[in-house]
């Protein structure tokens, strides 16, 4: 008998081995976070600020994270295509991030909700705070933001803007209600398109973040004022020599700074589903602002290193809602009930 | 910016030693172009990895050479199967498929190969030659005169309406409330969407294009036993390779033809935002206008075949020019390669003619080296490529819808897209049993979204004054011409008929 349930039996226990090992694997597996790529939604278009930015931050974070990650572009209706898609179609499982700007993403909510409630994701860590600036061709007649206003005063200027629900476009709007001078804001979908209405003189000015602005030197563009608490690219933001001053110094505003701000966003169904995975990409991913290489893809494509700036969640979410306030502020403008 | 002349030949002889980046690009362009969804844009964005790994001028050697192939290589299947690889190729099938159907397939895409590098290697000197003139021309064609523009392109409506008004008007009617569809441009505020997310970024223009002439062309084929007639079956049978030289022959025949309608897309291209399929259907709608036989056109004419072919291959060259010499890219793929530019430090515009001339003139030698090698690589090609069209329709129609909803899947990877591509499919198939032309409900379709564009933005910056349509002179001298191409068809026929 032996004989015969010797073989049975071990054929039974290396089955239940190997069938607890199967059952087992998945645990394992995933105990090792992250285990295959991250997906990463992004509402803008490819080869735009963002693309940049993300293309730089994921090179270095994947050397911590071990793993790749794979961007997804979906600049429709003004980035609202790629919010609803990310919320409507990817899984709470930690391996699909958003990375937006939260800046034109809460303006984008004040003037329209989207079809999930705002309480269902979250912004868990900032990459860069680029401020807004206003600028002209390195042709235009005007050399400073004074020579904008008073031109703005005799007749109404066009501005060129990335979108209407945009901090830059916020900016601006403030700027002519505080001068009295008459600006009318043309959206031309994206950073890109609204440097080629300035440079080919179509606009008479445009707004924008300064990344890309000071990108592209002051023989292309001038930058006449910037919406922050300082000028932080100092000569790279100016205009025949002249630093670009502040909005709040120049005019005596008392405007918050108005930024972009790029993020990762992430479900809070899936941080309270996998705290240990959250912990690891809050870990990993302020090991990225501290390691050269981070350094060195940043300043080859360009950007300002200035305008790296970590931010935590709450730092998100401080943001989020200064600038929802503002948004409030100008809703009408920007829904072109006015 | 002055061209340095003594730089061309040695620059020249360098780009040659790049055979061997450019060949592999040449037919993976081709192949990326042929497949419906893929494009050069979208190609280059999957092999950014490496094109950012590479060497900057490996890079931009490489990213040239495919952007030139996958544009003629989008003309193969619009010609053979009707199906356009991408919207710059939508106005191709309209003479170039009838061709095919008649047993000229391989003398069509002779004629193709032929005009697309010639006009891309006409455009690609032209380029080098005017650069600083030709980056000017973005600086003057601002919205209103781009509405003109539209125009042209948008009354070919009007010109395939002259067979059958009424219905010739529905369709392009129906194109431009299609093409309404999704986001407005200045408050994105979603319009007849009908809740679908999909369609927020308006109708996407692959699903439209693939579904309305590919899968209803599908539909067409399984009713009948081959794609070509009898007559052009034998016709196929009999073929050699004197149909090749016979169809390289035509193409240099009309020289002239393949000259403007290039430098027609050579124009639109340097224009930021506007693109191949503006050029093409511009180029066409123009041929029509001045050719001595316009009621050929749609049948498989040559000249029909030749101008949108020539003038998709001449905005190739035009979208590079206002990259390189004032920063801003003119098309999709030329932004891509923004990138790419920027990752390795490059800055374009003015100063890259100074600091770095050879790469600056080695975009536009790697494009005039990629056409040379590219028609001797290509042109043998035809032959056999033609063969296609003798594949029984059992098996052509199911591989016709497999290849063409994947390709509908690609550029977005949503089902939704493999769903709308049907639907524009059975659309297609009701319209063209129904005598109404599908190419009518496309260019509302491609044209209309982009015309409302420019309409919107010029009426937001005159605070909706509708005179400023008439506030420039290049745009008025645009409108007299819009309003002559329109007008002098009819009016050569009516004194034609007169005489008689």
């Amino acid at each position: 008998m032996s004989k015969v349930w010797t073989p049975r039996r071990r054929v039974f226990l290396t089955s239940a081995l190997a069938a607890g090992g199967m059952a087992a694997a998945p645990m394992a597996f995933g105990a090792t976070y992250p285990s295959r790529n991250i997906k990463v939604f992004v509402p803008t278009r490819e080869g735009g600020g963002a693309d940049r930015n993300l293309r730089a931050f994921s090179g270095v974070w994947k050397k911590y994270l071990k793993t790749k990650f794979e961007p997804s572009f979906y600049p429709g209706a003004a980035g609202r295509v790629g919010y609803e898609t990310y919320m409507g179609k990817a899984k709470a499982d930690c391996y699909n991030f958003l990375f937006g700007n939260m800046g034109p993403e809460m303006l984008n909510w004040v003037v329209k909700k989207p079809s999930f409630s705002l309480d269902d994701y979250f912004y868990f860590g900032r990459v860069d705070v680029d401020p807004s600036v206003v600028f002209v061709s390195a042709k235009s007649p005007f050399k400073t933001i004074d020579d904008v206003i008073a031109e703005g005063k005799k007749r109404t200027l066009n501005v060129g803007t990335s979108r209407l629900a945009h901090p830059a476009s916020i900016g601006i709007l403030a700027v002519g209600d505080h001068t009295k001078a008459k600006f009318n804001l043309i959206p031309l979908s994206g950073g890109k398109n609204t440097i080629a209405g300035v440079v080919t003189g179509e606009m008479d000015l445009g707004v924008l973040p300064s990344g890309s602005v000071s990108k592209k030197g002051t023989k292309v563009l001038r930058s006449l004022l910037v919406f922050d608490e300082k000028n932080r690219l100092g000569a790279r933001l100016s205009s025949f020599g002249v630093n670009a001053p502040t909005a709040n110094d120049h005019f005596g505003m008392k405007l918050p700074p108005l930024v972009s701000a790029r993020a990762f966003a992430i479900q809070k169904a899936a941080a309270d589903k996998y705290p240990d995975r959250m912990a690891i990409l809050n870990e990993t991913m302020l090991k990225v602002f501290d390691d050269p290489d981070y350094k060195k893809a940043v300043l080859k494509t360009k950007a300002p290193w200035e305008n790296i700036r970590y931010g935590d969640a709450a730092a998100c979410k401080a943001y989020a809602d200064s600038i929802t306030e503002i948004g409030e502020q100008f809703k009408s403008l920007m829904t072109g009930k006015k | 910016m002055e061209f340095d002349w003594t730089i061309f030949a040695p620059l020249f002889a360098h780009t040659l030693t790049f055979w061997w980046i450019i060949l592999p690009a040449i037919f993976l362009g081709l192949i990326v172009g042929a497949i419906p969804g893929f494009s050069a844009a979208n190609t280059i964005i999957i092999l950014l990895p490496m094109t950012l790994a590479m060497e900057v001028e490996n890079g931009l050697v490489f990213m040239v050479a495919l952007y030139c192939s996958s544009r003629m290589g989008a003309g193969i299947p619009a010609i053979l199967v009707n199906i356009p690889g991408t919207a710059g190729a939508a106005a191709t099938p309209l003479d170039g498929y009838p061709m095919t159907k008649a047993g000229k397939g391989q003398q069509a895409l002779a004629i193709s190969f032929v005009s697309s590098t010639a006009g891309g290697l006409l455009t690609t000197i032209l380029a080098l030659l005017a650069m600083p003139w030709l980056a000017q021309v973005a600086f003057y064609l601002h919205s209103v005169e781009m509405i003109v523009v539209m125009l042209f392109g948008i009354s070919l409506i009007a010109t395939i309406a002259a067979r059958n008004t009424l219905k010739g008007l529905i369709a392009g009617f129906l194109g431009l409330m299609i093409g309404s569809i999704g986001a407005d441009h200045i408050y994105a505020t979603p319009r007849g969407t009908m809740g679908f997310l999909e369609l927020y970024d308006g109708v996407p223009l692959i699903p439209a294009l693939v579904g309305l002439f590919a899968v209803s062309e599908a539909f067409l084929v399984i009713e009948g036993q081959s794609i070509i007639s009898d007559k052009g079956q034998t016709l196929m049978r009999k073929a050699r390779w004197a149909e090749t030289f016979e169809g390289v022959r035509i193409a240099l025949s009309k020289w002239w033809h393949i000259i403007w309608t290039s430098i027609i897309g050579l124009v639109i291209g340097v224009i930021p935002g506007a693109g191949a399929s503006i050029a093409s259907f511009v180029a066409y709608q123009q041929s029509r206008t001045f050719s001595k036989t316009p009621e050929l056109y749609g049948t498989g004419h040559i000249e029909g075949l030749i101008a949108p072919e020539s003038a998709n291959n001449g905005v190739t060259s035009g979208t590079l020019v206002p990259l390189l010499v004032i920063g801003i890219p003119g098309g999709a793929t030329a932004a891509i390669m923004l990138v790419v530019l920027q990752y390795h430090g490059v800055t374009v515009g003015p100063e890259l003619f100074i600091e770095n001339p050879e790469l600056a003139y080695g975009v536009f030698t790697a494009m005039a080296v990629t056409y040379l090698l590219m028609i001797f690589t290509i042109l043998p090609l035809a032959r056999y490529m033609s063969q296609v069209t003798m594949v029984s329709t059992t098996y052509m129609a199911p591989l016709i819808i497999a290849f063409t909803l994947v390709g509908s899947f690609v550029p977005r990877e949503y089902m939704f897209d493999m769903y709308l591509a049907l639907a524009f499919g059975v659309l297609g198939y009701i319209a063209r049993k129904t005598g109404y032309h599908t190419a009518a409900i496309l260019i509302g379709v491609i044209l209309g979204p982009l015309l409302e564009q420019y309409f919107l933005r010029a009426m937001k910056m005159s605070q909706g004054d509708v005179m400023t349509l008439f506030s420039s002179r290049l745009g008025n001298v645009l409108w007299v011409l819009l309003f002559l191409s329109i007008a002098l068809p009819y009016l050569l026929e009516y004194r034609r008929n007169r005489r008689r």
